[in-house]
């Protein structure tokens, strides 16, 4: 699995060039600048999202009303600022993640005030790693690096917590895990050297 | 938008995604936001992550794992058939239709153990294979292994024995040797 095709592709405007025709059409609405911008900023929200919150639902929760509030901010001229659109959004995304923990009701407020229509979200492409190919990549790793990648990654603990149950220091953890990652990464973009058991 | 001219490093990618201490956070997620580049790559290292999780809960992964971590995928409600073994112990040992993963507890004197390898030997067909350098918590005295499940319900009757070895520079001492006779259920 590499990184997604869109991240090669050419664009053409960039995001502040996005938000400057949202801002400059206003309540007429640039549907194409709109949806575009959406596209390229939900996957990033919603790994700010799975990054602070564990949890898919939330994040997927976090991208439309950070979205929803920024196209909202854009349109009625109130986010004067188009070139900061990505601090903006960053801004958005720490406040209504620091709002939800103290049991505020900033998504309601949100989704009350804003009636306007969120453009569908066509996320970038989602390349989830083919299975197969993944266990057979994960056979290819050092015993130690598989060991350290499961216990990481299946519940996303952190490598002291991880060290502490496999012997390891933290350092060492986070070496093995690099380690073990890179090699995988390669493993799934590499040709296949002996095949891949059928499932 | 092509290759970011600053990128983050991979190792910085993921310290920040396991929460640990990055130098200064805010600045990493300044930089995720506004860089198309880096953002994905986080995505694609998340969803090998994810990959990896699903693999895990389908059976797919041969690890040597802790034992709370066994613990943790029974309490997320994985069905779990465990062997318990004491050195030069043998096991008649299945995997059901019923189970998700199989755990071999294997009891060892680990305390002072340095590395730690396995000869794993298939008896019926008379090959072995060396895995090296398992990790492994000195103080818990037993080292879980949780096998492929899928290969497991892909093996005829036979019989198997994992040998753990301490190593130690040139040298190396047999810490027990501990035997499956599988069958098909």
């Amino acid at each position: 699995m590499g990184y997604p095709a869109a991240v090669y592709a050419p664009s053409l405007p960039d995001d502040s060039d996005l938000a400057r025709r949202i801002l400059a059409a206003g309540e007429r609405r640039d549907a194409d600048a709109e949806q575009e911008l959406c596209r390229r900023f939900a996957p990033r929200i919603r790994l700010y999202g799975r990054r602070h919150l564990r949890s898919d639902a939330a994040a997927s929760d976090l991208v439309q009303d950070v979205l929803l509030l920024t196209l909202q901010k854009l349109r009625d001229g109130t986010l004067r600022e188009p070139d900061k659109i990505a601090s903006f959004i960053l801004g958005t995304c720490r406040h209504t993640v620091i709002d939800g923990r103290r049991g505020g009701s900033r998504r309601e407020r949100i989704l009350d005030t804003f009636s306007a229509s969120l453009p569908a979200l066509t996320a970038e492409a989602e390349d989830a790693p083919d299975s197969a190919r993944l266990a057979h990549c994960l056979e290819r790793l050092a015993e130690r690096e598989r060991s350290v990648l499961v216990m990481s990654f299946y519940d996303e603990r952190a490598a002291e917590e991880v060290g502490t149950a496999l012997g390891l220091s933290s350092g060492n953890v986070r070496v093995i895990r690099h380690r073990g990652i890179e090699k995988l990464r390669l493993c799934m973009n590499g040709p296949l050297l002996h095949g891949v058991e059928p499932g | 938008m092509n290759a970011c001219a600053r990128q983050l490093p991979t190792s910085t990618l993921l310290d920040y995604w396991f929460g640990e201490a990055v130098a200064d956070e805010a600045a990493v997620e300044e930089h995720l936001m506004a860089c198309r580049f880096c953002s994905s790559r986080l995505r694609a290292l998340v969803q090998l992550g994810d990959g990896i999780r699903q693999a895990t809960r389908g059976g797919l992964v041969h690890a040597v794992l802790s034992p709370a971590f066994v613990e943790k995928l029974r309490a997320d409600g994985l069905r779990l058939r465990e062997y318990r073994l004491q050195p030069g112990g043998s096991v008649a040992c299945t995997i059901t239709p019923e189970d998700d993963l199989v755990v071999s507890r294997l009891q060892a004197a680990l305390r002072d153990v340095q590395r730690l390898d396995m000869i794993f030997e298939d008896l019926t067909t008379g090959t072995s294979l060396r895995l090296t350098d398992l990790a492994f918590d000195p103080a818990q005295e037993e080292l879980v292994v949780v096998p492929n499940a899928a290969a497991l319900r892909a093996l005829q009757q036979s019989t198997h024995r994992m040998r753990l070895l301490a190593v130690h520079g040139e040298s190396e001492r047999e810490l027990g040797d501990y035997t499956f006779h599988h069958s098909r259920s």
